[in-house]
């Protein structure tokens, strides 16, 4: 018999391997699936299933949601909306002590709200940050460090390219994920700032102070991101309260990121053919690893690994907490030699029939899978955003930039310990605006 | 990539892909503002699906053809230059493998639809064409797949 979770055990480990030969992740996720499940159930219905899923995915109306949501963050980007987030931040906390770091979290959160990219609000926040960081003096520890970590918000503020990826897999409402990530993501720009203010109080020294700016320099700053501030309440808000639905929303962000790029006088067909092929460029890449994804869970769950490795657990009769802290444990030794998508994607069909056998909520679980995903962003050795900052700085020895992030890194430990404690957190929006 | 020319291959997907993906806007959006006046846009979902296999389509082949499918680094970057080439050619040659299984299976399907009429519930959108544009993309994604992997690695 091959239809055993043993099986499906050596798939995982073949998968395993092949992602470390840097095999591509969508299609080492396929491979394995498409073999596996010809083993299991035979050449025919395996390759007539591949087919099913392929245009099932493809034609499927939520899948939309990512290039458009893509497509708003190209056309932001492509309008300069880093450097004036970033810029109004400043002027408005710019002159406490360890203010350019402040005003770094909240431009990353801003501009992750319209990107979704742990790397690429990392690079881009980076770029403009970082320079005007070490122009003042700070730290170059505090500096790497706050950008690094700050770059992990883009993947859970809504709109997230990372939950839209999960709903996709999981089969879970893309709004209720959305919605469910707003109190997490706005906890964690809490703790990163408190991180600050505590690394300020301890060393004064690493921020110094800058000039204030002016009541009219301030009010200017605002004026010019208050276009994009309105189109992100818009969206997150819209989805919230039901106005539209996630694919419906990110086509309301497109609409509204061509009318800020025109009304910012950077409309042009070059810059909007650019900006679609970056965007086809990306949903291709992560469209293949959704196909490969699924086709994976489609083996997975004919071997029957998911029911025994639910059994086992159930056995060992621990209870959701401490089987949700093996879990965050796992996910974290797997992502320090993963990296985020294929953590989520390698692990989401095996635990989440678990998770949902332990009477847990997969909108939770989602929410779980991501916060644990971008801890691995900023942990040693993969931490691709270390990496990303030391790209912007290659003066700065990447051993400062570790340390630099250790205190987040602390904090990000601490705030998904608060995620599986208190799940009301996550839960908590997502049922009253059900009612 | 950006600072290369675009081939006139790339440049007609992203046309492509870039008039599906802006019909989806314009469908989506026509489906908010209709919802909200009280004129609902019927079918507007199936127009939105249709759309979406397009720009699956063309964006698979644009991430293909600009080597831009991700990889696990953590091994690779450690590999001097030609372990490294020849891994990047074995992915491709198993990405034509699996691309071609994916070709098969999704002509056995459509072979079989093929007088069945397949079309969408309210527009009556026919899925024949689409069906032959997933056909196309995924016969684009094997050739390219081979190519690269018989070019070698990206200069």
């Amino acid at each position: 018999m091959i239809d055993t979770p043993g099986t499906g055990m050596i798939g995982v480990l073949i998968l395993f391997l092949l992602l470390t030969l840097g095999l591509p992740i969508g299609v080492a996720l396929g491979l394995v699936g498409l073999c596996g499940t010809i083993l299991v159930l035979g050449a025919e219905p395996a390759l007539i299933k591949s087919g099913v899923v392929l245009f099932d995915t493809f034609t499927r109306y939520e899948l939309g949601t990512l290039p458009l949501f893509l497509l708003v963050a190209h056309l932001c980007f492509s309008a300069d909306a880093s450097r004036d987030l970033f810029d109004a931040a400043a002027r408005m906390l710019g002159h406490r002590r360890g203010g350019l770091a402040l005003a770094s979290v909240g431009g990353c959160a801003a501009f992750g709200a319209v990107n979704g990219s742990s790397l690429a609000t990392a690079a881009t926040v980076g770029l403009v940050a970082l320079p005007e960081m070490r122009a003042r003096n700070y730290s170059d520890e505090l500096a790497t460090g706050t950008l690094a970590a700050g770059g992990t918000l883009g993947p859970l503020i809504p709109p997230s390219g990372a939950l839209i990826v999960f709903g996709i897999i999981a089969e879970q409402s893309i709004g209720a994920l959305f919605t469910a990530a707003i109190i997490p993501a706005l906890t964690q720009m809490l703790l990163y700032m408190a991180v600050i203010a505590i690394l300020v109080r301890l060393k004064p020294g690493i921020a110094p102070p800058t000039e204030r700016a002016s009541w009219a320099a301030r009010r200017q700053a605002l004026w010019r991101i208050a276009d994009l501030m309105l189109l992100i309440v818009l969206i997150i808000a819209g989805i919230a309260l039901g106005w539209f639905t996630p694919s419906e929303a990110a086509s309301v962000g497109c609409i509204g990121a061509l009318l800020i790029a025109l009304r910012r006088r950077r409309l042009s067909r070059a810059m909007l053919f650019k900006a679609i092929e970056e965007t086809l460029r990306t949903s291709g890449m992560i469209t293949l690893i959704i196909v490969g994804a699924l086709l994976f869970s489609v083996f997975i769950s004919v071997t029957g690994v998911t029911a025994a490795i639910g059994a086992f657990i159930q056995g060992l009769g621990t209870g959701p907490t401490v089987t949700m802290l093996v879990i965050a444990g796992l996910l974290l030794l797997l992502g320090s030699v993963l990296d985020g998508l294929a953590l989520m994607l390698l692990t989401t069909p095996i635990l989440l029939p678990i998770v949902t056998g332990l009477h847990l909520s997969p909108i939770w679980f989602g929410i779980f899978l991501v916060r644990a995903m971008e801890i691995g962003f900023v942990h040693p050795p993969i931490g691709m955003n270390l990496y990303v900052i030391h790209g912007i700085a290659p003066d700065i020895p990447l051993g400062r930039i570790f340390r630099g992030v250790i205190p987040f890194l602390i904090a990000d430990l601490f705030h998904l310990l608060l995620i599986i404690l208190v799940p009301s957190m996550v839960m908590l929006l997502p049922s009253l605006l059900a009612r | 990539m950006s600072g290369k020319p675009a081939s006139p291959l790339r440049r007609a997907l992203v046309i492509f892909g870039g008039a599906a993906l802006l019909l989806a806007v314009a469908t989506d959006g026509l489906a908010v503002i209709g919802r909200h006046v009280g004129v609902p846009l019927l079918g507007s979902i199936e127009v939105v699906q249709a759309a979406v296999l397009i720009v699956s389509s063309a964006a698979l082949v644009v991430a293909t053809l600009d080597r831009r499918h991700a990889v696990v680094h953590l091994l690779v970057n450690r590999l001097s230059d030609r372990p490294k080439a020849r891994i990047e050619r074995l992915g491709n040659l198993l990405a034509a493998v699996l691309f071609l299984a994916f070709l098969v299976g999704s002509g056995w399907i459509a072979l079989d639809m093929r007088g069945g009429h397949e079309e969408s519930e309210l527009l009556r959108i026919p899925y024949a064409p689409l069906r032959l544009i997933e056909l196309a993309a995924l016969l684009a994604i094997t050739i390219i797949c081979l190519v690269h992997a018989i070019r070698g690695a990206r200069k």
